[in-house]
């Protein structure tokens, strides 16, 4: 028993956003419906490709062919009996497969509607074509990340991509949860640009309030007064860029920078008036800054870590993926990587890095693996529908299911 | 006060996260949940951050992140007052907790359990209760850099880079809304509650994008030279999205999803240069196609005008991004048209807030002041007007 079972979810999503959101919710016991189809099935929408691979395990593949008005009826029908139906198209593509929240919403009036587009429905940016990089760009994101006057560096990785699909299952959740009230669906139109903009939400009160525009601090903390506050350059273990290692250090308060003293050996230069007090280690941060650099960069960084939380000082490697995957003892303990059982047709063996939620009650711990397009064409189709597998199989013949 | 005719306002809130899962309690208390946030007698820890409204000495960031909520002291010396805290858990659907909020450790979460089985409590940590790192302390720079986040974010002259603000732990609360919401739904169906455990640690890991497919699947990616990729600035690990330099600004450009557009709309410019020539469409030249794509872009983009090569692109349907400023942000006009901003009185001043990022049709959440209840000796649950 997980804690969304019986949960029905018509899925037509793609890329990272959505499938994300409906990962997340599959992990949860959601019975999540993946619609794709031949035409689609193409780059990171491709079931053999294996970013597809992981922002969609634990759903079933449907094909439907959403240019042929047979698949269309059937969506329809699906969409009937799906307690939310979701998309990250661009604003009017399901409503013109007939599948539109006015449609459907005619005979089920229990449905919970989501569209993920970029920029929401309204306004004179509607229509604009967004992936995450250009969500972090307009909304601040990638100008506040980064080193003063060094230029827009922003986010590694495409991080309102996740934030979008946990605040889009946040969404459906409180719609569910309405609809025990109101006793119907709703539509939920969430535009990522928005949960972007959520994200530097106390810059932006920062500006209304006192006109002051955030800029870029490396490490620093933008708002704080917290020193030191950085990753300081530990021993490489080679000339490459990956072969660095780095370990970040906080001292909050006066326990944590007299400990981090001992650590260091309480050389002379921690009792100088310039470090004494917070303010003034906030004030010589640079200074500060390197000769903490001058004592980490010779020595190991996982040696450091440790000598410095055991003594209570706020310290981290920076890990790479590869520690992440190989070396981690905490992600290793609590089995955060695990390998599908069933291999993949086309990739073979596959991951699941797990859902960082842990039910007492209801343990999220099945995986599997993310199917082909239209594996699951007579599972679903007899589930949501009562169709025989001999109609399914026709379906398929007549190119309306691929 | 809830907001009337709201998704959550039927669900009542016990408030005792810190800044690992305060945003998610946010999210909720936003679309209408009945959330409290007691508060030790020298005042929540969390007011203490900046930046503050140089008006009122107001913390900006505890307005943003405490949203909507009632607050209210407890004197954590006094038992009478201990006793109130421990009943408001008899009548809340959830409960939020974070070892750093003063009050997480005074409540007796057993006794509250037995006599509320239909209690959900949220226990946001930065490692979880099990593993040789649980006692680890990890502030948002430590678990930016445990989790992964810093170890692909900067540049070759940078060290690695915290994202900016509380993006990391934005994320385990959304992770921690989700996970609230998900407990709630097993009790309206079953009507048990339980516990729930969301280690930061792990949600920072499991939020990495392309991470863990570089390390597991880098052989079918043409340009890998190892399981792991570099910090390389703006570049996307597709090698296909980076920030430019524009004539008066930057913008984040892509030649995706689109490429046979992105070059039609190079030759219209008369700047496809040597992009045309046939050697390009041999499929032993792509990848050098790639490469010569974005230097062609780069030159091309370093003449244009932002605002214009921004609405350009738009209308040629390209992904590209105009990096913006806070205070370009606060005047766009998407936002304006679709009246996301709410607003929020800040001493004598009624200012402009971030709304909430999702519309629902029916029931619409929205960002309210919080509201100051002065329980003067009497009961706490009187009057909040909360009863088991």
């Amino acid at each position: 028993m997980r804690p969304l079972n019986g949960i029905r979810i018509l899925d037509f999503t793609h890329v990272l956003a959505g499938p994300f959101c409906t990962r997340v919710l599959a992990d949860m016991g959601a019975d999540v419906v993946k619609v794709n189809s031949t035409v689609r099935a193409a780059a990171n929408n491709a079931p053999n490709s294996p970013y597809y691979a992981i922002w969609n395990r634990n759903k079933r593949a449907l094909a439907l062919n959403m240019s042929d008005d047979e698949a269309k009826d059937v969506a329809k029908s699906l969409a009937n009996q799906a307690d939310v139906v979701i998309d990250n198209f661009s604003i009017g593509v399901l409503d013109r497969w007939g599948v539109g929240f006015d449609e459907v919403s005619k005979t089920n009036d229990q449905v919970i509607y989501v569209q993920m587009s970029g920029m929401g429905a309204g306004g004179p940016w509607s229509d604009f074509v967004t992936y995450a990089p250009t969500i972090h760009a307009l909304a601040g994101l990638t100008y506040t990340t980064g080193v003063p006057d060094g230029g827009p560096i922003g986010v590694g990785f495409s991080y309102n991509d996740h934030q979008a699909g946990l605040h889009a299952a946040v969404a459906i959740l409180s719609a569910i949860e309405a609809r025990r009230q109101t006793g119907i669906g709703q539509r939920i139109d969430l535009a990522q640009f928005e949960v972007g903009v959520a994200m530097i939400g106390v810059s932006l009160l920062d500006y209304f309030a006192n006109g002051k525009v955030a800029q870029p601090c490396g490490n620093r903390p933008p708002y704080d007064k917290f020193a030191p506050h950085g990753c300081y350059a530990c021993r490489p273990e080679g000339d490459d860029i990956l072969d660095e290692r780095w370990l970040a250090i906080v001292c909050r308060d006066e326990d944590e920078w007299q400990a981090l003293c001992h650590v260091m050996g309480n050389p002379d230069w921690c009792r100088s008036e310039a470090f004494k007090t917070m303010d003034a280690r906030c004030e010589n941060a640079e200074s500060l800054d390197s000769h903490i650099n001058s004592w980490t960069k010779a020595r190991d960084a996982t040696t450091l870590m440790y000598a410095l939380q055991e003594k209570g000082v706020p310290a981290g490697n920076v890990q790479p993926g590869i520690d992440l995957a190989e070396s981690d003892p905490q992600l290793k303990a609590r089995e955060f990587i695990r390998f599908m059982e069933e291999p993949h047709p086309g990739l073979g063996v596959t991951f699941a890095d797990r859902l960082p939620i842990y039910f007492e009650k209801t343990p999220c711990d099945t995986y599997e693996r993310s199917r082909t397009l239209g594996e699951d064409n007579v599972s679903v189709l007899a589930d949501w529908l009562g169709m025989s597998e001999q109609e399914v199989r026709s379906g398929e013949e007549n190119g309306h299911f691929t | 006060m809830p907001n009337s005719r709201t998704a959550l306002q039927q669900t009542r809130i016990v408030d005792l996260s810190d800044d690992k899962s305060i945003y998610g309690v946010k999210l909720l208390s936003d679309m209408g949940a009945d959330t409290v946030r007691p508060e030790i007698s020298s005042g929540d820890l969390l007011r203490q951050r900046g930046p503050f409204d140089e008006n009122s000495g107001e913390s900006l960031w505890y307005t943003f992140f405490a949203s909507s909520r009632r607050h209210f002291t407890v004197d954590e010396n006094s038992s009478a007052s201990l006793y109130e805290l421990n009943a408001l858990l008899r009548c809340a659907d959830l409960c939020f907790l974070g070892k750093e909020n003063a009050l997480a450790e005074k409540v007796n979460l057993d006794a509250a359990r037995s006599r509320n089985p239909k209690l959900v409590v949220v226990d946001v940590s930065p490692f979880g209760s099990a593993g040789p790192w649980r006692d680890f302390k990890a502030p948002d720079l430590v678990a930016s850099a445990l989790g992964g986040s810093s170890g692909v974010t900067g540049d070759h002259y940078t060290p690695p880079l915290k994202l900016f603000g509380e993006l990391n732990f934005m994320i385990s609360g959304a992770y921690a809304a989700t996970a609230a919401l998900a407990g709630l739904n097993h009790v309206r169906e079953s009507g048990e509650g339980q516990r729930i455990e969301v280690p930061v640690h792990e949600c920072i890991a499991s939020s990495l994008e392309h991470v863990f497919m570089w390390y597991f699947h880098h052989a079918q990616f043409p340009n890998a030279r190892a399981p792991a990729l570099e910090r390389r600035g703006s570049l996307h690990w597709t090698n296909l999205y980076v920030v430019m330099p524009t004539k008066n600004g930057e913008m984040m450009v892509t030649p995706t999803p689109n490429m046979e557009a992105q070059l039609a709309w190079l030759v219209e410019e008369g700047a496809f240069q040597d992009l045309l020539d046939p050697k390009y469409e041999e499929p032993e030249n792509r990848r050098q196609y790639f490469t010569r794509l974005m230097e062609v872009l780069r030159e091309w983009v370093a003449t244009e005008d932002s605002e214009e090569l921004f609405r350009k692109a738009q209308e040629h349907h390209a992904p590209y991004g105009w990096v913006q400023t806070v205070a370009e942000v606060a005047k766009n006009p998407q936002l304006e048209a679709r009246s996301w901003w709410d607003s929020l009185r800040l001493g004598d001043r009624n200012l402009p807030s971030p709304g909430v990022p999702f519309q629902f049709s029916d029931t619409p959440g929205s960002v309210v002041e919080s509201e100051w209840i002065e329980t003067n000796g009497s009961s706490v649950l009187e009057n909040i007007g909360w009863e088991a």
